[in-house]
């Protein structure tokens, strides 16, 4: 009897579809950045997706599902970017832990937070690069930054209220199994 | 209860990731010559060169008629670029035989370095700061890092990193892109080589629409610029030839000591599909201080 419950709760905390849904992810959001976005002319007003989808791991996924999923997501973002492979690696998992601290204070279940916490979270990231750009000498100076993050952000966190319940459904579809609000991947 | 230290093996960077990846940071920001990331990237990209050199190696009976039509636009591409660069060059002559150059004997003497005809197999960046390309052709066509990187006779960017078929461009309007300038006035040329204003060029890394992408930096106070004057490339360091063209000055904005000028580029950078890479090679540091000597 305990070996069996011991077998169904080891299968109950295996993640499901983890990778394919990091790598797939991380892929198509490299195609959109790319082709897309880049052809769309949105100028400073760019929404920055993978933050988004790198915030959403960090609130919604299991407690296994944040730190390395963010990070792996962030080393795809590297691959395909001209800057120091690891940059948003960092900064991703950097942005799994404020993720886990602002779920602590602010429900992310509601839309408001969710704009707040997108908002910030796409700031952060975008003003930890350009930081990074700086200390390679490749700055745009301080308060062009500001606006460009700010720009990025603005543009983020309302993709954030409408993508966040189409990703719960998607995941919802694909039977991954939800608990405390946590999704199992 | 004594818990035993744990020892520093794979299984514990595999366990602690964010200490590894930030040990790959800093040993990709502390050791460049060893080029890890570069590396990588540069193995991430083979794939895509070697499927555009796949289409290309089968016979032609062989391919499918949606390749047929591929390989004959990919021909009609290239040939099409190679009359476009050959007219370039013709216009060039005509211009320096006529103006400019008759004016200034430097633009009359500069030549254009032999090209090389490169596709562009991935656009773009997926990082909202910078701005770079990839392109089919690498050490083994003869492109070396650092070469300059051309759409007919307008600046593009520079080779970044490059692989035996494949190359990675930082486009212009790349934050890290930074070149030697001159601005040129279409309607009175200097006729003294030393009265030219010279300047900085660096990109911000913004898009489309949001002009301006580009900056001349450390243009001197007082010095002419006026919206509508041209902004060719400098060789100055060596690292690019005279007169290849990057935009037409838009804003000029006085700062304290130094004049802001803006620039629009002259092409989109978004939608390249063919490019040519200048076989230009950065003259030896001894040599650069020796002709510089020369000309005090």
């Amino acid at each position: 009897m305990a070996y069996a419950h011991r077998a169904f709760g080891a299968r109950a905390h295996t993640p499901q579809y983890r990778w394919r849904i990091v790598g797939s992810g991380g892929l198509l959001l490299a195609v959109v950045h790319t082709m897309l976005l880049r052809r769309m002319n949105l100028g400073e007003f760019t929404p920055d997706l993978y933050s988004i989808f790198a915030l959403y791991l960090g609130l919604f996924a299991s407690r296994q599902g944040r730190y390395v999923p963010c990070l792996v997501l962030g080393l795809i973002r590297d691959f395909f970017s001209l800057g120091l492979l690891g940059s948003y690696g960092v900064l991703y998992s950097l942005l799994h832990k404020v993720a886990g601290r602002a779920r602590g204070k602010l429900d992310p279940e509601r839309i408001i937070n969710v704009f707040i916490m997108a908002l910030f979270g796409t700031f952060l990231v975008n003003f930890g690069y350009h930081g990074m750009l700086v200390v390679s000498g490749s700055g745009i100076g301080w308060t062009r930054a500001l606006y460009r993050c700010a720009s990025i952000a603005v543009a983020s966190a309302p993709l954030a209220v409408f993508v966040y319940p189409l990703m719960h459904f998607g995941l919802d579809k694909l039977r991954v199994t939800r608990l405390g609000g946590f999704w199992n991947i | 209860m004594r818990r035993t230290p744990e020892k520093l093996s794979l299984g514990w960077f595999l366990r602690h990731p964010l200490v590894a990846t930030c040990i790959l940071l800093a040993l990709t920001i502390v050791l460049p010559y060893l080029r890890i990331g570069e590396r990588l990237k540069l193995l991430t990209f083979l794939p895509l060169a070697h499927a555009q050199s796949d289409v290309s190696e089968t016979p032609y009976e062989e391919l499918s008629e949606d390749e047929r039509v591929r390989f004959d636009l990919k021909i009609e591409r290239e040939r099409t670029s190679e009359l476009a660069l050959e007219n370039s060059r013709l216009r060039d002559a005509l211009k320096q035989l006529n103006g400019l150059g008759r004016q200034d004997p430097a633009f009359a003497e500069a030549s254009m370095p032999t090209a090389v005809n490169a596709q562009v197999i991935f656009h773009g960046d997926s990082s909202t700061w910078r701005h770079s390309c990839w392109i089919n052709r690498g050490k083994e066509a003869g492109i070396e890092e650092g070469m300059p990187v051309v759409s007919g006779r307008t600046l593009i960017g520079r080779i970044a990193m490059v692989g035996d078929n494949q190359a990675c461009v930082m486009l212009v309007s790349d934050p890290a892109f930074a070149c030697s300038c001159l601005i040129i006035d279409p309607d009175n040329p200097a006729e003294d080589s030393t009265e030219r204003v010279r300047g900085i060029l660096r990109g911000d890394g913004s898009a489309m629409p949001h002009f301006p992408r580009l900056e001349l930096e450390d243009v001197a106070v007082g010095a002419e610029v006026g919206p509508g004057m041209h902004v060719v490339t400098n060789d100055f360091t060596g690292q690019f030839p005279l007169g290849l063209a990057v935009g037409v000055v838009r804003e000029v904005i006085p700062q304290a000591g130094f004049l802001e000028v803006r620039i629009e580029a002259n092409l989109d950078l978004s939608t390249l599909e063919v490019v040519q890479v200048l076989q230009h090679k950065r003259p030896e540091i001894e040599k650069q201080a020796l002709a510089l000597m020369r000309k005090k």
